[in-house]
């Protein structure tokens, strides 16, 4: 009977843990997207537009930041908890403005992918006083 | 590659039903508990990238048997890795299908046999993201195997495949545009094939019209004076002029009030290449006198900046840079004043060798 009640602890703590993996995972993934977002508007600046390479190179360092937060996260640190919460829940508050105003932005099944639900799965992974528990 | 390929819709739904039909029944596993999250997570997206997988056999089942044969191999095993996850060799074995799955579309895809739509880059999305789930090691592991080639096969095949992906779907989608794309992020009319002599007598009018309408700005003062303004940066090659008078009054291609003006750069200043009508609202192509010769164009996922009025091309992945919005904008028609030898006076662009020529004179 301990050694079930050690095993169930052990399996909870387990499970628990895995969230912020599952976030870091999540948060590469964003990096990456946002990484290819900054290299994609890079040769408009090629064709005189400067402001659109400047963006890029803006992107650019934010894939990096994003990067490094999701590190934290993996290393379990409070900071990184916080800004990687802040920062998916301004990306759902940013991509909600964009899909709800009839600006005829992309509502494809993708662009709903990565700009709501994956900042959602982020947000969810970190919610909540048990998983901030586990952030030093 | 922004659209739902009509035939391909069904997996969506198929993946929605696997989704449910995995969370209602892999918590059934006895040992579902006894894994990580990750984990678990993996197996869920395993069985929805299976469900979209095989919803799509019945539609290639006619022409593309052996397609069809490799969605249900490829469907059977994510559901087959799903229920394994507790196998010793699960991580290795589900990440081998996964990238061999994500490069089995591109080479599809960069071959022909299937044209990049929002159905297969959300797929490849699912099953990238599963790689990394599968393959990300978790504290307290009961067993703490290979963490180091794991960890160096998540840092380099999730941006590999990523990069991959989007860089196949792009080129495929420039290089191979549908017929009613003629350049990235422009959408074309649909209209009858061949022009009726109507058609073309209507075009030729709406030509001679306009030119005649316009011809007095190609002093651009005088544009300036009826209310246009560059709606662009002017470092570019060309700029557009809008009036937004114009643009809300939502004249309808009235040659006498065009919405915009085209001006190339040039370094004696602005010269005059031609006129642009804009309709009011998105998805509202306006009327077509000249059928194919005339058809209007609406530029669709472009990402816009505020900072002097600039675009790029929204990414496949749905994102735009930091700063930049993905809009749409209402569709337009032009009538280039000027010789346009690609395409002729109502092509969605002026040749650039007609630009650098006016430059140089």
């Amino acid at each position: 009977m301990a050694t079930n009640d050690a095993g169930r602890a052990q399996i909870a703590d387990f499970n628990q843990t895995s969230r912020p993996e599952g976030a870091f995972v999540l948060l590469l993934l964003q990096s990456i997207f946002w990484a290819v977002a900054g290299l994609s508007a890079l040769p408009f600046g090629l064709a005189g537009e400067l402001h659109m390479a400047a963006l890029g190179l803006v992107t650019l360092m934010f894939a990096l930041v994003t990067c490094l937060v999701g590190i934290g996260v993996l290393w379990r640190r409070r900071w990184a908890r916080r800004v990687a919460m802040t920062l998916e829940v301004l990306c759902v508050i940013g991509s909600a403005l964009q899909l709800l105003f009839p600006i005829g932005a992309n509502r494809g099944p993708v662009a709903l992918l990565v700009d709501v639900a994956l900042p959602v799965a982020v947000v969810c992974l970190l919610w909540g006083k048990k998983t901030r528990s586990l952030f030093s | 590659m922004y659209n739902i390929n009509p035939e391909h819709a069904i997996g969506l739904i198929g993946g929605f039903v696997a989704l449910i039909i995995a969370l209602a029944t892999l918590r059934l596993h006895p040992r579902w508990r006894s894994v990580p999250g990750t984990v678990r997570a993996a197996s869920v997206l395993m069985v929805v990238t299976a469900g979209v997988h095989l919803a799509l056999i019945p539609h290639h089942l006619a022409h593309e048997p052996l397609t069809s044969l490799l969605f249900l191999l490829n469907g059977a095993a994510f559901i087959a890795l799903a229920v394994a996850f507790t196998w010793r060799h699960w991580r290795l074995v589900a990440a081998g299908l996964l990238v061999a799955t994500v490069l089995g579309y591109l080479l599809y895809v960069g071959i022909g046999l299937e044209g990049p739509d929002q159905v297969g880059i959300a797929t490849k999305l699912i099953e990238v993201t599963a790689l990394g789930l599968a393959l990300v090691p978790v504290r307290g592991e009961p067993r703490r195997t290979h963490r180091s080639w794991r960890w160096a096969g998540l840092g380099v095949a999730m941006p590999l495949l990523i990069v991959m992906t989007g860089a196949t779907v792009w080129i495929v989608d420039l290089a191979r545009p549908d017929a009613r794309h003629v350049h990235a992020g422009a959408l074309l009319q649909s209209t009858n094939t061949v022009p009726t002599p109507a058609q073309v007598d209507a075009a030729s009018r709406l030509y001679h019209e306009t030119k005649a309408a316009i011809q007095p700005y190609e002093d651009w003062h005088l544009a300036w004076a009826a209310g246009y303004r560059p709606g662009n940066s002017t470092n570019m090659p060309s700029t557009h002029w809008m009036n937004q008078r114009y643009v809300d009054a939502g004249y309808v291609m009235d040659p006498k009030r065009p919405q915009g003006l085209v001006y190339a750069n040039t370094h004696h200043g602005p010269v005059l290449l031609g006129a642009m009508f804009q309709m009011k609202g998105i998805n509202q192509f306006g009327p077509d006198p000249g059928g194919p010769l005339t058809a209007w164009h609406q530029h669709e996922n472009i990402c816009i900046t505020p900072f002097g009025f600039e675009f790029s091309l929204m990414t496949p992945f749905g994102n735009c840079a930091l700063g930049a919005i993905d809009i749409s904008v209402s569709p337009m028609l032009h009538v280039w004043i000027v010789d346009n030898p690609q395409g002729g006076p109502f092509a969605v662009d002026i040749a650039p060798s007609v630009v650098a020529a006016l430059d140089r004179t």
